[in-house]
């Protein structure tokens, strides 16, 4: 491995350029920090590489990441060998996964924040409540729907807690599978609303949006609709003059001095060489899985376990959000077309069976919203023929007499459920790849079902003539969404963070993705993950840098 | 090092009609068309055979200059460095299992039948799939039924497939894909199933393309959300 002379020092790293690292890129930089990116992905330009070709997002992987390049493993107990599969397959570039999403930004929910206060010791689960509440959060949810920009009514969703500010666009046109939605619900007594979308439906921030391919879900967005890193925290941090942004470069260690403070990283540039960038302050956004492996890779005498791994918890209750749905299928013989292949990939949701209710004889809930049944080559159609004439038929027959409704499941943090360094197995670096141990809760399980029973039941109020439930078997990591292997709380005996996100055993690394999350909320994060980063980051900017600490006590 | 965000554009969209073979042997190239017609079948709409599904796949297995299309659809992208070296080995490996599967074809139709594949009728080819892939026809999907399913990837990615699951896979992706890759010959397979698609791929990046017809014309959110109804005090 060749060394490259040393780049001058900067005030602060960010590693990981997606919806948390962008967010710190910008936060940091704006308030004047020198601050240095890293994304071992590419720096894409949207309106020069995105299109709306299924076969190349969809199934090449052109955004997901390569198995080959960036494997992982995953077992699902602790004697078996972990066997290489794509888990939670989180698109690795700059913007990460706000490059691909669809855009669902629902707010949390105040019991997210509580949930061992509310339900105690649930057997086999490590429920634990967040040192942080609702409240802490409020101010910043707002800014990033302000900021980012979402689609949204405030007051549309009954149960949704305390807001200080509306949206700042409009919701997209209903598409015809979530009219259905909101007549099905209406029927059976149902809060449907459309759920709030990473996406501007008018002009906000100098955008404009045009994006009504219905090439959504999983494509990269050639136009200014989608809120996405890329396009606009990232090209922000960028115009402040503070910010410098090194893609294809990865990030392999980081580097602690005598005093076990971080010192910097060691990365790989995109010519192979290895590189030092030293820097004050480091703040991972990784992701879940990436930021705990980086942190696992970040051996030393010092931390011989893993950088700021005392308590021994790096790594464990991992949560990860299986995506879980029924499908209804329509008559064509008697009714409308429903064209599921349409729209911006949500339409309505609901938060109607949000909250626990024991009579289900499971804590918790989840979120559940009407979606796209997707393009011709992979549309969502489980138990599908897959050949022959009965195929034919079933593609014809269905492409447009078909919808979905699903459900983010709120999976419960367990401990042995985990991400740690596969003993084996090598990414295209030659460095060990994270190894994902997952058993489901039963508590999931039975969540799961209940819940895809009930979408079932509504497809079936909509007109569907039939339904195919999806339940959990086994945790894929098919949402990309990734919580709860670093997690803030006030104890360092028992979790990794503070609740800044600070690492409670190295006073300049912040964590600022979901890792953090001590439990995994029934929404989809990614606003909630994005609030969190902007509060850690005014932290460190506003009282960290200053030399100050400020604690918040909560219950 | 070029990196990914600037791979080059070479080449241009791929010819349905040629009848050039990259990859496949003549008796490759027509033992796989019969056996893609078997997967999408031609009847009173067009199948894999008429959308040149075998064009398609031949390109795909001939190297790694048509993985991915440039985003206007002008060429495809030309990949560097650790990209390029992993999909060369993604398709050397693809290319085994298509050579091991033509044979596998031919072996159980000598075996069942006592010709090759590509010469028995559409029922013996049939049976011959049937063998293959370990499993009765499929049945026709029928209403008024539940049927459950486990959860999967929302990707749908053919590496380590065997050959028989590959072969399906391919043939749809073959048959539904945008045009440039040479399958979906004037985009019938989108067609067949009411897909509008774009006329290009340039078409979904410049606002030309869209489908707002297909979504609800007229809609008051009062009436589909009854909550901003009550909330307003309507």
């Amino acid at each position: 491995m060749t060394h490259t002379r040393k780049p001058d020092p900067v005030d602060a790293i960010v590693v990981g350029l997606g919806a948390t690292g962008g967010t710190a890129a910008k936060v940091l930089s704006e308030a004047g920090m020198k601050v240095v990116g890293f994304d071992r992905g590419p720096w894409l330009r949207a309106q020069e590489h995105y299109s709306g070709d299924e076969l190349k997002f969809i199934n090449r992987n052109y955004l997901w990441p390569d198995p080959k390049l960036f494997p992982r493993t995953l077992r699902h107990d602790e004697e078996s060998v972990a066997e290489p599969f794509p888990f939670s397959p989180t698109p690795q570039l700059v913007g990460g996964g706000t490059n691909h999403w669809a855009g669902w930004v629902p707010r949390p929910r105040e019991s997210d924040f509580l949930q061992r206060s509310l339900h105690g010791d649930l057997d086999g689960a490590n429920l634990a409540d967040w040192p942080i509440r609702y409240e802490h959060l409020e101010p910043y949810l707002t800014k990033v729907e302000w900021e980012f920009g979402v689609s949204g009514i405030a007051g549309a969703d009954k149960y949704e807690p305390y807001r200080s500010k509306g949206y700042p666009s409009t919701p997209l046109r209903p598409t015809r599978f979530g009219k259905r939605f909101y007549e099905a619900c209406n029927k059976l007594g149902i809060n449907g609303f459309p759920i709030p979308h990473a996406m501007v439906t008018n002009q906000h921030k100098g955008r404009d949006p045009f994006n009504t391919t219905s090439f959504w879900n999983q494509y990269g967005d050639p136009s200014t609709a989608r809120s996405n890193t890329l396009t606009t925290f990232i090209p922000e941090a960028v115009a402040t003059g503070n910010f410098e942004l090194r893609a294809e470069s990865f990030v392999r260690e980081i580097k602690v001095g005598k005093d076990g403070r971080a010192t910097g990283v060691i990365y790989i540039d995109p010519d192979g060489n290895e590189v030092e960038q030293d820097a004050d302050i480091v703040v991972l956004s990784l992701g879940a899985i990436e930021s705990a492996r980086l942190m696992l890779m970040s051996k030393s005498p010092r931390f011989p376990d893993g950088l700021g791994n005392s308590s021994g918890q790096l790594g464990k209750n991992a949560t990860f959000h299986e995506y879980v749905f029924a499908v209804g299928l329509f008559d064509q013989e008697i009714d409308d077309p429903l064209y599921g292949w349409t729209g911006n990939y949500i339409s309505g949701g609901t938060f109607e069976f949000y909250e626990t209710d024991e009579d289900r004889g499971h804590i918790g809930g989840c979120l559940i919203s009407a979606s796209q049944t997707c393009h011709p080559i992979n549309m969502v159609f489980p138990g599908r023929p897959t050949w022959g004439q009965a195929m034919k038929d079933a593609d014809r027959d269905y492409f447009s007499f078909a919808m979905k409704i699903g459900a983010i499941l709120h999976d419960m943090p367990v401990e042995s459920n985990r991400v740690d360094l596969d003993p084996t197995v090598k990414d295209a670096w030659g460095l060990p790849v994270a190894r994902i141990t997952h058993k489901p809760h039963a508590n999931d399980v039975a969540m799961s079902k209940w819940q895809v029973d009930k979408n079932a039941e509504i497809l079936r109020a909509a007109g569907a003539r039939k339904t195919i439930p999806v339940y959990l078997q086994r945790m894929t990591g098919n949402t990309c969404h990734q919580h709860g292997t670093a997690r803030m709380g006030t104890d360092p005996a028992t979790t990794v963070l503070n609740e800044w996100c600070q690492s409670h055993d190295v006073d300049n690394l912040f964590v600022v993705d979901g890792a953090g999350f001590p439990s995994s909320t029934g929404v989809n994060p990614t606003l909630t993950m994005m609030a969190n980063a902007w509060r850690a980051c005014d932290y460190i900017t506003q009282v960290y840098a200053k030399g100050r600490e400020e604690r918040i006590k909560v219950g | 090092m070029t990196l990914k965000s600037d791979w080059e554009i070479v080449g241009a969209p791929i010819d349905p009609d040629s009848d050039e073979r990259l990859f496949f042997t003549d008796h490759g190239w027509e033992t796989i068309e019969a056996a893609a017609a078997r997967i999408i079948p031609t009847d009173h709409d067009p199948g894999a055979r008429e959308a040149r599904v075998i064009v398609f796949l031949d390109r795909y297995l001939s190297g790694t200059d048509y993985v991915f299309a440039a985003a206007d659809g002008s060429g495809f992208l030309k990949l560097t460095d650790k990209f390029a070296d992993a999909w060369r080995a993604r398709i050397a490996d693809m290319q085994q299992t298509y050579r091991d599967g033509i044979l596998e074809l031919d072996a159980i139709a000598e075996r069942e039948f006592g010709k090759h594949f590509k010469a028995l009728a559409e029922s013996e080819q049939d049976s011959v799939l049937e063998i293959l892939s370990g499993a009765p026809k499929p049945k026709p999907v029928t209403l008024g039924t539940t049927e459950s399913v486990g959860t999967f990837l929302q990707g749908c990615f053919d590496e380590g497939l065997s050959f028989f699951d590959a072969l399906c896979l391919h043939v749809r992706q073959g048959f539904y894909c945008d045009p440039v890759y040479g399958g979906n010959k004037d985009r019938m397979g989108w067609r067949t199933i009411g897909f509008p698609g774009p006329k290009s791929l340039k078409d979904t990046m410049d606002g030309t393309y869209s489908t707002t017809e297909y979504f609800v014309p007229e809609y008051d959110w009062h009436e589909l959300v009854p909550q901003l109804k009550m909330r307003s005090g309507g």
